[in-house]
């Protein structure tokens, strides 16, 4: 598990470990405000960005499960329920396919709905509206659907099988849906507003395991926004790319700064964005560095760094000194046992000896 | 399971749609007429949709068993009374949302015959621009329908969407979704009628019981006795009428929209007709019993029984009755005259039109007049 994130940007880590009880979301305490500092976490950040959103756009409204009184499962949206009313704020029963549909029709008819699933596992609940209607249905109609599909994704906090997953390849894979994957809060904030803004469906998957360990100074300007699709770069270094999102940037960081000891200097590439793929940024930073890790905690085979590699083989095969290394979990399930789940997930020394190893080939 | 579904059989009476006729409120056709507060326009507009649905399923059958139309066809033969009698019901501006075997709804809500056409032979005048064919099909600028998919009933969360965008903004509009009965024992219909219920969406809740989910028959998919009767699981009306009788569609179709409208909240409605052709057009449907097919096409077809009981009613003459078919023939020849005339999509383009702002659409609006 990581203990230090080294971001190049100033994040930092709060005080929580990532085995407490209730990091997984359920009766974790309430979300409170940025810290006297200014600092907002990442789900702050997101909890800014839907504020300031339905604040700007009366057309914006929200749809979920206990999104309401209760304030959402991992307390996202306390709060809003008092200063919007229940009508934007809208409490569902447990029905993901019509929470979906039940988006699309409002979008149909220029509301900007945002959905939450109360973890992202359960978006395969919702698979069939999401995947058969949100994404194709522009390429048949032209109808515009401006809805944010939010969901907390990825592992790291104890949760297993059905609590931790990553399903950005399936929605990366279904023509029509944007999937978004941020990893700081900044990101975080701009990209989701981005997303409200942006008139195609967007999927926005918050990585549970930032949602309280990362913070940092985030802008409070409403009109901030980060754009969709394009990749940063959050440690510049020559010697080696590591390519990743989500949750995997902050061990990417972390791994970096470990080798700065042994010399080698690493880049990380953060996607921010999966699909549409910043395909530039990606062979940009190989073009630098000439040799690339893949790091990504979607399952490794046909998951977002299959695509990525392929991309780099395809179109940066000359750029390369060495063969692309993907690390990522291997096809099976999330386990529980923390034994098990450090074993899935790929950690801070898998990344050391990785680097080490593909910068001597 | 299969003595159970003997019981259920048994029950019903074989196969029999048990609904009630036009007599539903006991009194006669002229009555009836007169209490929806009919004109003679709205009836002959009425007949000329059956006729024309009629007509248009019967050549393009020809059509595609003949090999010249490309794709598939998903007949909706049989069951004119339920498609042109709900969307009867609608105004304009409500929104529809059909399924793929609803073309004739379609149709009757607004869409223009030579569109529908263009869209069977893949070509850019479609109202998909070739991305998708036959009666998958949809036109929300102007008619206000749901582009069909073929998953069902797919819409019916769609239209939970559209109703809850007019109770926000307190519009008098109502949507309407239509599935078969097959799809009643999918989650998402249960799902949809529970989330309208909860909300009071302005939405009206249609199945069309054509009798056959594919070559499945209600007694093997419906463990209760009526469809309609699950309305009560949630709170909502659940009517039953005869599918043969436009007119009983009509009336239980603008009672459920004036409701809807008014901010009562959704209702349900079951019309029960026979599905004459098989699921799609490869399926000879050997499945349904022969005289239960004669039966519907003898004494239950709702295109012959408003015919007939304009006839008789006096509103239109045998003479009215050749100029609409004569109408209609001219109007599907020249439908069929365009689509083969309308340019094929561009290969070009395979992959515009995916995202809001890669202007394929807003290039393409200009052809038919404006999308939004």
């Amino acid at each position: 598990m990581a203990t230090d994130d080294g971001s190049a940007r100033g994040a930092e880590k709060t005080e929580k470990d990532a085995s407490e009880a209730g990091a997984a979301g359920h009766g974790a305490e309430p979300r409170g405000k940025r810290s006297e500092n200014g600092e907002a976490t990442y789900l702050i950040a997101i909890a800014e960005a839907l504020w300031e959103e339905m604040e700007r756009d009366d057309r914006v409204f929200m749809l979920g499960e206990d999104i309401g009184v209760y304030g959402g499962a991992f307390k996202v949206t306390e709060g809003f329920i008092e200063k919007f009313g229940p009508e934007r704020i809208m409490d569902t029963p447990i029905c993901e396919e019509t929470i979906v549909g039940t988006a699309v029709g409002a979008a149909m008819e220029g509301l900007r709905p945002i959905a939450e699933f109360q973890y992202a596992d359960f978006m395969t609940s919702g698979f069939d509206e999401l995947v058969t209607v949100a994404g194709k249905y522009h390429y048949r109609s032209g109808v515009r659907l401006p809805i944010v599909f939010r969901g907390p994704s990825g592992g790291g906090v104890r949760a297993s099988n059905f609590h931790s997953n990553n399903p950005e390849p399936f929605f990366a894979h279904t023509p029509g849906l944007k999937v978004i994957c941020p990893a700081f809060p900044t990101d975080a904030k701009g990209l989701l507003k981005s997303a409200v803004r942006d008139d195609n469906p967007c999927v926005f998957l918050e990585h549970k395991w930032i949602y309280r360990r990362i913070k940092e100074q985030v802008p409070t300007d409403p009109d901030f926004t980060v754009p969709i699709g394009k990749a940063e770069v959050k440690r510049d270094g020559g010697d080696l790319s590591i390519i990743a999102y989500g949750a995997m940037v902050h061990r990417a960081l972390e791994a970096a700064t470990e080798l700065e000891d042994d010399g080698i200097s690493v880049e990380v590439l953060d996607l921010r964005t999966v699909w549409p793929l910043d395909t530039e940024a990606i062979l940009r930073t190989v073009e630098r560095t000439s040799r690339a890790i893949v790091l990504y905690e979607s399952h490794k085979a046909f998951g977002i760094g299959a695509e990525v590699s392929a991309v780099i083989a395809e179109e940066g095969f000359d750029l390369l000194d060495a063969p692309i290394v993907r690390l990522a979990p291997p096809n099976v399930p999330v386990p529980f046992s923390p034994a098990l789940e450090d074993a899935y997930i790929p950690q801070v020394e898998n990344i050391v000896e990785a680097v080490q190893k593909l910068s001597k080939w | 399971m299969v003595t159970k579904a003997r019981d259920r059989e048994a029950r019903r009476g074989s196969g029999s749609s048990g609904a009630s006729g036009s007599g539903a409120k006991g009194d006669s056709p002229g009555k009836q007429i007169e209490r929806l507060g009919l004109e003679q326009e709205d009836l002959t507009r009425i007949l000329y949709f059956l006729k024309l649905c009629r007509y248009f399923d019967e050549r393009m059958e020809t059509l595609y068993r003949q090999g010249k139309l490309p794709g598939a066809i998903y007949s909706g033969r049989g069951q004119e009374g339920t498609h042109v009698g709900v969307a009867f019901a609608l105004r304009k501006e409500d929104s529809l949302f059909p399924t793929h075997r609803d073309l004739s709804a379609q149709l009757t809500k607004g869409l223009e015959l030579k569109r529908v056409m263009a869209q069977y032979w893949g070509r850019i005048d479609g109202y998909t621009r070739g991305r998708d064919g036959n009666s998958h099909v949809g036109d929300w600028a102007d008619a206000r329908t749901f582009t069909a998919i073929s998953h069902l009933p797919i819409a019916y969360p769609v239209a939970c969407g559209a109703a809850l965008a007019y109770k926000h903004r307190g519009e008098p509009r109502v949507a309407l979704a239509i599935c078969g009965d097959g799809a009643t024992s999918n989650g998402r219909w249960h799902e949809a009628l529970n989330m309208s219920a909860l909300h009071d969406l302005p939405v009206v809740w249609v199945v069309n019981n054509n009798l056959w989910a594919y070559s499945t028959p209600n007694t093997q998919e419906i463990p209760v006795e009526t469809i309609a009767q699950r309305g009560a699981a949630y709170g909502m009306p659940g009517v039953r009428v005869d599918g043969a009788n436009v007119l009983d569609v009509f009336e239980a179709a603008t009672v459920a929209v004036e409701r809807a409208r008014k901010g009562e909240g959704p209702s349900l409605i079951e019309s029960v007709s026979l599905r004459w052709r098989g699921h799609a057009g490869h399926d000879p449907a050997k499945y349904v019993p022969k005289e239960m097919l004669e039966d519907y096409m003898q004494n239950k077809d709702p295109v012959k029984r408003f015919q007939d009981l304009l006839q008789k009613e006096g509103v239109v003459d045998d003479g009215a009755v050749a100029e609409l078919e004569s109408r209609i023939k001219k109007e599907f020849d020249q439908g069929y005259e365009f689509a083969q005339s309308s340019p094929l999509p561009d290969p070009g383009d395979v992959e515009l039109g995916l995202w809001a702002d890669d202007g394929y659409w807003d290039r393409e609006a200009s052809r038919n007049g404006g999308l939004s």
